[in-house]
């Protein structure tokens, strides 16, 4: 990512931030005024991974950093634990999500899409349906094997 | 990307992208107004969540069909999908953090399961020979094409290459197609009642955040009691593809699809037909 981290800020702020509190609402009937703490500690987790991932020379995606940041803040070896987890509880995960959609979509080059043959649309189908079919079959066999349901 | 951000100011910021926010931000409310939205065909519930209805909202307003938002912003768009997805990665992290012992629990599965990736040519392979694909076969069925292994796929076999081309469609496709189309599979295949909903979790992960919440959020909502983890489950392992998915394709995948392409292809390839549809469109992109 090479967007500046008060740019990067900002754009959090207007985009996810706003969104996610307001999709709080609506999805889950969680008012404002509670959805904010919730919000602004997943904000930080998430400023504090991207500012990490920007530090490290690992060329690791920055999501990855923003995950593990979040892990170990959660972590019983954290002291901050509880209102981490507490806050965050108020907070579904698919509220930020909307934004995320919506933004995707902004994006999309749908020309491009349009313009691609019928047969590569199939083989897209079967390359999505392959990869999670198969990757169910292994996780279920690994998942017996080691015991771990 | 190839201007250095000059405009510092948190004004210079919003003169530029105002416009972008507040459309981003009406698609949001209509989309939160239309709400989750699930209904059963046969025996598979299916859920369209506000992020669906996001997606083909901004679709439709967007540069290419309705046009309310210019090339530029469309460019800005997809740059902040990776800075709007972060909280969502941090509310996995936090799940994944105070569910420490059950994720160490399901760690050996969850590494293993990412070598079902090599699903992708097993079934995408043979029908793509069988619809009469050539080289850009190896580049569509390698892996899910996502950002990453397109770029790869470039560097190996050059931009203008038929494995690209090949690759190119599916990362086009694959948006939009994954989203919509992962989250049925996900409620078609739980139907069965086959699969564990931890399984089917970690199935999620596919080294797309978008398309790992899609598929996930629905399988929360089938199985609620199992929600929790299976939304922790699907992150961490749509992370773990992040982190492992361009050395696999490399080192796994590529290798193997090259393998089964000379052993298959003269098997079911048809002769003498080569696809070359995709040119436009990739002149197109690389402009």
């Amino acid at each position: 990512m090479n967007m500046s981290m008060k740019d990067w800020t900002i754009s959090l702020l207007f985009t996810s931030v706003l969104t996610a509190i307001i999709a709080n609402f609506f999805q889950n009937d969680v008012s404002i005024i509670e959805s904010i703490p919730g919000v602004l500690i997943l904000s930080s987790i998430a400023f504090i991974g991207i500012f990490i991932a920007k530090l490290v020379p690992f060329k690791i995606p920055a999501v990855v950093y923003v995950a593990l940041t979040g892990l170990l803040l959660a972590s019983p070896i954290s002291p901050i634990s509880d209102p981490i987890i507490y806050y965050t509880s108020l907070i579904s995960f698919t509220a930020p999500l909307t934004v995320v959609g919506t933004l995707a979509g902004i994006g999309l080059d749908f020309k491009a899409f349009m313009s691609q043959s019928w047969k590569m649309i199939i083989i897209a189908v079967f390359v999505f349906t392959g990869t999670f079919l198969l990757q169910a079959v292994f996780a279920q066999v690994f998942l017996t094997v080691t015991n771990a349901f | 990307m190839e201007k250095a951000p000059q405009k510092t100011t948190i004004i210079g910021h919003l003169k530029e992208n105002y416009r972008l926010y507040a459309i981003a931000f009406g698609i949001v409310i209509i989309a939160e107004l239309i709400g989750t939205i699930q209904f059963s065909v046969g025996s598979a519930l299916i859920v369209l969540y506000p992020m669906l209805f996001a997606i083909i909202i901004s679709i439709l307003f967007g540069k290419d069909v309705l046009g309310f938002l210019k090339k530029k912003e469309a460019k800005k768009a997809s740059q902040l999908v990776l800075v709007a997805i972060s909280p969502f990665m941090a509310k996995i992290g936090v799940m994944a953090g105070s569910n420490l012992p059950e994720l160490v629990n399901v760690g050996p599965a969850l590494v293993f399961q990412e070598f079902g990736t090599i699903g992708t040519m097993l079934f995408a392979l043979p029908i793509a020979l069988l619809l009469g694909l050539k080289r850009e076969a190896i580049g569509a069925t390698s892996s899910t094409n996502r950002d990453k292994d397109y770029g790869l796929i470039c560097s190996k076999y050059g931009a203008n290459s038929p494995e690209a081309r090949g690759s190119l469609s599916i990362y086009i496709i694959g948006f939009l197609i994954g989203t919509t189309y992962l989250g049925l599979l996900a409620s078609i295949v739980a139907s069965f009642d086959f699969f564990h909903p931890l399984a089917l979790a970690m199935a999620s992960g596919i080294g797309s955040g978008v398309m790992m919440a899609a598929a996930s959020s629905t399988l929360a909502t089938i199985y609620p009691a199992y929600a929790d983890q299976i939304v922790m489950l699907a992150g961490m392992s749509d992370m773990l593809s992040a982190i492992t998915g361009i050395y696999f394709t490399l080192f796994i995948s590529l290798p193997l699809v090259n393998k089964m392409y000379t052993w298959l292809e003269p098997k079911i390839g048809r002769r003498g037909k080569n696809i070359s549809h995709n040119k436009s469109t990739e002149s197109r992109i690389s402009q």
